[in-house]
């Protein structure tokens, strides 16, 4: 079996080379599957490690993309100050919600995060004058990596801001599941009841979790705000918690790196459907019902399990 | 004081269709532990199959009774052909498996019907306003009222007075001790979901008239179902009928 890191390696060397092979669409579309993916990885961290399944993850993604937007658009910063407004705030406003919602456990917990992303949809819905409504916020530039750079606006330039993006935030994910805080996070999601009897609260723990799965939601909205030019209502609509789900399980629950080609192969099947057929979520759903039925640990977890077996 | 009434008069109409909705979402997490996500998209379907039953025969009555076993039924084929495989694995897997049938569901209504909305009309007998004390109040309201209630009262009897609710309840708490004592519990699981797939089903033909039949009413009436069901405490009938006063 060909050891991870020779992958890791593989992936890293895929990522420098394949835009240079593409055509402009073909990139466009590569940048879109790598925010995705980094959104179903954030997803991951709380459902696959910490046994938490968040209804809500939109709502970060949405918050991130906002304040990405508005920062760009008012004061015309270089992108990683919007980058870094997108992760805080999603951050900042997951610490109340989180607060709240790790109080409860299992099918609660969803419902309960569920309930605060309809109330943030909505509050992003009807706050007119800061989000523009239904409409959302349009015209959003790329601008320049740095103060007095030149701007991102090129394809290429832009496709390698999102990619760096995406590999560090797998490398400090990664290495937050290794840490001690990970294994303690990984003994929660085994058996919290037995957490507790060891002397520890589980609820800290879980908080800055999804404090930290938030934040890197955020990122992932702050570069689609920019990438697409728009920030809209419909990205913080359950609708998109829920294909959040569907990219975790489809990749590999529990795997970081699984709901990334998750994000991947949904967003690759829609393209390649909508094409054809306008109902391309026909489609998507009986793949998806027959990966959770036939595949449980997902694309990973099967390879894994295959590689194991050879 | 007629404005009180009116006001108290819609809340319960709205809570016969939310009811109806809610109380087969408790049933089904109460006995199958499954949180059904695809359970608004059963009620989006009554309402289309009976704008189809009301187009076809012209009669509004025969979709009332005609509907609610076909929608059970598909419930109940999508239960034995896919959800009762993964009963052991852990229960974000259910929620997850019915969120993609919803989606397929949703996609191949708006295949069959196209997205525009389709009106139902009220039978003959509850159209126009009946004058109660001074308030005008329209009769199809009136009825859903009614139609709650009675079907709430009968699914209360049948849980606590018949031998197959009996069964049910003991499914319900402990399915392997039910199971050792001979019930199938197989069976019991797939025509739980087949009957809370008919009680959405006969919500979405009620609702049908007052609110049309269009996309998205199942996402619409599913979350307000959920916080129903979480109110009046999930798993149990009766919760679901005192959480819907919200």
């Amino acid at each position: 079996m060909i050891p991870s890191r020779l992958w890791a390696l593989a992936a890293l060397v895929a990522l420098a080379v394949v835009p240079w092979v593409l055509a402009r669409h073909q990139l466009s579309l590569l940048t879109d599957l790598l925010i995705a993916g980094l959104f179903a990885m954030s997803l991951d961290l709380i459902m696959g490690y910490t046994g938490m399944v968040s209804f809500g993850h939109a709502a970060y993604f949405g918050l991130g993309a906002y304040a990405s937007a508005l920062v760009l658009l008012h004061f015309a910063q270089p992108v990683p100050v919007a980058l870094l407004a997108g992760a805080l705030l999603a951050g900042a406003v997951a610490v109340p919600v989180g607060w709240f919602s790790t109080r409860a456990t299992g099918i609660y917990f969803a419902m309960l995060t569920l309930a605060f992303a309809q109330f943030l949809y909505t509050v992003a819905y009807k706050w007119r004058d800061l989000t523009g409504g239904s409409d959302g916020i349009a015209g959003v530039p790329k601008t320049a990596l740095f103060w007095g750079g030149p701007s991102l606006t090129s394809p290429h330039a832009f496709y390698f801001v999102v990619a760096t993006c995406v590999v560090v935030s797998l490398f400090v994910c990664l290495a937050v599941v290794r840490s001690p805080f990970g294994r303690a996070l990984q003994a929660i999601r085994e058996n919290e009841r037995r957490f507790t009897s060891l002397g520890r609260d589980p609820r800290p723990f879980k908080l800055v979790v999804f404090v930290i799965a938030a934040a890197f939601a955020g990122l992932a909205g702050a570069l689609f705000a920019p990438f697409r030019g728009f920030a809209s209502p419909e990205v913080m609509f359950w609708v998109f918690s829920g294909q959040g789900l569907m990219m975790v399980i489809m990749g590999g629950i529990g795997t970081l790196v699984g709901p990334i080609l998750g994000a991947m192969l949904f967003i690759l099947i829609q393209e390649v459907l909508s094409s054809y057929t306008e109902h391309w979520m026909i489609f998507t759903g009986v793949v998806f019902v027959l990966i959770v039925i036939f595949l449980p640990g997902g694309l990973v977890g099967t390879a894994r399990r295959l590689g194991a077996r050879a | 004081m007629a404005n009180v009434l009116e006001q108290l008069l819609n809340a319960l109409a709205l809570a016969g269709l939310l009811f109806l909705v809610s109380a087969g979402l408790s049933l089904v997490f109460g006995i199958l532990r499954v949180v059904n996500f695809a359970h608004g998209v059963f009620y989006m379907l009554g309402a289309y199959l009976g704008f189809t039953t009301v187009a076809l025969s012209g009669w509004f009555w025969p979709a009332l009774l005609v509907v609610p076993p076909v929608v059970g039924a598909i419930g109940a084929l999508l239960e034995s052909s896919t959800l009762r495989f993964i009963y052991r694995r852990p229960p974000i897997y259910q929620l997850l498996l019915t969120f993609g049938l919803a989606l397929i569901l949703e996609e191949s209504i708006r295949v069959l019907y196209g997205p525009t909305a389709k009106g139902v009309d009220p039978p003959p007998l509850l159209q126009g306003a009946i004058d109660l004390g001074g308030v005008l109040y329209p009769r199809y309201r009136l009825f859903l009222v009614v139609l709650g209630c009675t079907v709430g009262v009968a699914v209360w009897l049948f849980l606590r007075k018949t031998r197959a609710g009996l069964v049910i309840r003991a499914v319900a708490q402990n399915s392997e001790m039910a199971d050792c004592l001979g019930a199938d519990v197989v069976r019991v699981r797939t025509l739980v979901f087949g009957a809370a797939c008919a009680l959405a089903g006969l919500g979405g033909v009620a609702a049908a008239p007052m609110t049309t039949a269009y996309l998205g009413m199942g996402i619409g009436v599913i979350v307000d179902a959920f916080v129903v069901v979480v109110i009046g405490g999930l798993g149990s009938i009766g919760g679901s009928m005192a959480g819907e006063e919200e």
